[in-house]
């Protein structure tokens, strides 16, 4: 620990370069994943063979892919952004298709029922209720991710992977240790958030709010008159978890 | 009014759904569409707002063609409820309600506005508006459903076996919800079930239908009760279409007897006495206002001293058994509060719970046969009574009565 300490400031850049390398990726995946799983839910014909496409970059080695695209990007970061983005992708679409079929059925059809157009229907209704899915994918794109980044030390651009060859070139074991520390802590602290950010954008789901609050909720239901009390203090309980919740991701980060 | 004109519905693979269906559903009425599944009457209603096209003929609204409006468009005029309630379940409750007015352009503050104010319709406490549908129970739920529909104050609103996911004692009070509401709405109202109960306890028109796409009688409940079209419509309405008919028959048709009702002050001799002007074995016992307690046995009173009066007997009192309120009631319940009354008899009250006379079974048969011979000649246009529906003449009184007619039996009948 004291020699991450005292080469804080290699730590830091590589630390920082292992997350632009690893979450980029995400980003570009998800904004891509959307619009091609609506795609493949609207237009059926055309989900099987992007599912086959999502299998092929799921199964092609990350180094192979490295190695041929240094001839086009060569050595900068696209060789490894691009890769990982595909990885991504092979994750991501299969969970933003799924999230979009597990809307209920009879959800959908009121929606269509009360007068919503497709795309409206899509954006207010299908992708909130698909995005428990939808961040579950997140979380083993991500993870993978900031895996796999370190992969790309073998052609030099590996963020945390530095730390990997350089200690073992220099015999120093400490410093693999210390890239290996950090990044199951990046590992760690993103799934976490994204466990958060999951509780924050779905208050609505049954099963997810905290023990007590649940069985408040069949207590208002049951409670007839006294419905009125018990609502008020739900809803305090409500906002009461919300506050704990955000607190815990401050200790994390 | 939403006119059926031969419409067709047949699925690839050459299945019928609906085989040429004419039919009219008239404007503020409830029309219920029943049948056993598979025979076409969810596919009827889907085709009104067009969650399905038909393959032939065609669907009129208010002498429009559906075909020519786009499909947002009419729905978004058409309530519709589902089985489920099928409410989204990341919104609030206000935002479920307000769903119509929100695509129809509504500012957010009015559309939750309004939300608000169909809560308090439907009957849900204002404090479930920031709750989300996990958070309520099944029947709840439905109301949030229905409110849903009524939102943005559609003239019409189809209902897709709305109460048949709930248990039986809340599909009951959604039912009679229902009812009230339609009395204070008046919306032309489609509503499909299975369930025949349902049908002729909530529609003015019932459609029943073949299990292939055909109806096989459209009538008013009380006639399809009356008069089944072939063999196929009474096995559907079940053995006891005779007394569920009796419904429709208003108890004020019975002649009831009051000189045997006698209030707590009249002595044994002035009982005797009148029991035998009337030839009967029992007479009811009232208090100061009327209100029925309970019977004493005429043979009973023949031991006790004549000049006594009956409040001050020591002799028990006969529980006094279900009452019917006359005017509200149908012949149908006065005729179970006979039944299970233990002297066979059973008090009809006015809408204050004040004794108007007592029926007997002899009393029934007549006014049954009455009802009848009225029902088959009666003129088709007239308004039928409806147990459990506001009649001019449960209102005649002007005063609400919130203790009811129906006391339990034998409770509070003791002699003081």
């Amino acid at each position: 620990m004291s020699w991450a300490w005292q080469n804080r400031d290699q730590v830091g850049h590589y630390l920082g370069q292992h997350l632009y390398l690893a979450l980029l990726p995400i980003l570009f995946g998800i904004v891509v994943a959307i619009p091609v799983g609506i795609m493949c839910v609207r237009w059926r014909w055309t989900w099987p063979p992007i599912l086959s496409l999502t299998s092929i970059f799921y199964a092609m080695p990350s180094l192979a892919l490295y190695l041929v695209l240094i001839d086009y990007t060569s050595f900068t970061d696209w060789t490894v952004i691009i890769p990982l983005t595909l990885f991504s992708l092979s994750v991501l679409i299969p969970n933003v298709v799924d999230g979009l079929r597990s809307v209920p059925a009879p959800v959908q059809q009121a929606a269509v029922a009360m007068g919503f157009g497709t795309l409206r229907r899509t954006v207010q209704v299908d992708l909130p209720l698909a995005v428990p899915v939808i961040i579950a994918g997140l979380r083993v794109a991500t993870v993978s991710s900031i895996s796999l980044v370190s992969v790309g030390q073998l052609i030099g651009i590996g963020g945390l992977g530095y730390f990997f060859t350089d200690g073992e070139q220099r015999d120093f074991t400490t410093e693999i240790y210390v890239g290996l520390v950090l990044i199951i802590l990046l590992a760690l602290v993103f799934d976490g958030l994204l466990v958060l950010a999951r509780r924050w954008l779905t208050p609505w789901e049954a099963g997810r709010a905290p023990r007590g609050q649940r069985r408040r909720a069949v207590t208002v239901t049951l409670g007839g008159s006294s419905a009125g009390l018990t609502g008020g203090h739900h809803a305090h309980a409500g906002h009461a978890g919300g506050g704990g919740g955000h607190g815990g991701g401050g200790g994390h980060g | 009014m939403i006119t059926f004109e031969s419409v067709t519905k047949r699925y690839a693979g050459g299945t019928v759904a609906v085989d040429a269906l004419d039919l009219e559903i008239p404007d503020g009425q409830t029309m219920v569409l029943v049948g056993p599944s598979g025979c076409g009457k969810t596919t009827s209603l889907r085709m009104i707002n067009r969650l399905i096209d038909p393959s032939e003929g065609r669907i009129m609204l208010d002498g429009q063609d559906i075909a020519q409006v786009a499909a947002p468009k009419l729905r978004r005029g058409i309530g519709y409820v589902i089985q489920q309630a099928g409410l989204f379940p990341h919104r609030t409750i206000e935002d479920n309600i307000a769903t119509v007015p929100l695509l129809e352009g509504w500012n957010k503050a009015r559309a939750r506005d309004r939300a608000r104010e169909l809560m308090d319709l439907v009957g849900l406490d204002a404090d479930m508006a920031r709750r989300y549908p996990y958070q309520l129970s099944g029947g709840q739920q439905q109301r949030v459903g229905v409110a849903r529909a009524l939102a943005a104050d559609p003239p019409v609103l189809l209902m897709d076996e709305p109460f048949s996911a709930v248990d039986p004692i809340v599909r009951s009070s959604l039912q009679d919800e229902l009812i009230r509401l339609q009395a204070e709405l008046h919306k032309t109202v489609v509503l499909v079930t299975h369930d025949v109960e349902e049908a002729i306890k909530v529609g003015d028109q019932v459609a029943v239908f073949y299990p292939h796409g055909k109806i096989a009688q459209l009538d008013t409940p009380q006639h399809l009760l009356g008069s089944p079209a072939d063999e196929y419509v009474e096995n559907f309405l079940g053995f006891d279409r005779g007394i569920r008919r009796l419904a429709f028959f208003s108890a004020g048709q019975l002649d009831l007897e009051d000189g045997c009702v006698l209030p707590a002050e009249t002595t044994v001799d002035q009982a005797r006495a009148g029991a035998q002007r009337c030839g009967e074995p029992w007479v009811l016992v009232t208090d100061g206002n009327r209100r029925p307690r309970g019977w004493f046995a005429v043979s009973d009173l023949d031991r006790q001293p004549g000049q006594e009066t009956l409040g001050t007997l020591s002799l028990p009192l006969a529980p006094l058994g279900h009452t019917f309120q006359v005017g509200r009631d149908s012949l149908r319940a006065a005729l179970d509060a006979t039944v299970l009354s233990r002297t066979g008899r059973a008090a009809g009250v006015d809408n204050q719970g004040r004794a108007l006379g007592i029926t007997t079974y002899e009393r029934l048969r007549a006014a049954i046969q009455t009802a009848e011979q009225a029902g088959l000649d009666g003129n088709p246009d007239q308004p039928v009574f409806r147990e459990g529906r506001t009649t001019p003449e449960a209102q005649t009184d002007g005063q609400t009565d919130p203790a009811g007619s129906a006391e339990p039996a034998g409770e509070g009948v003791r002699p003081s």
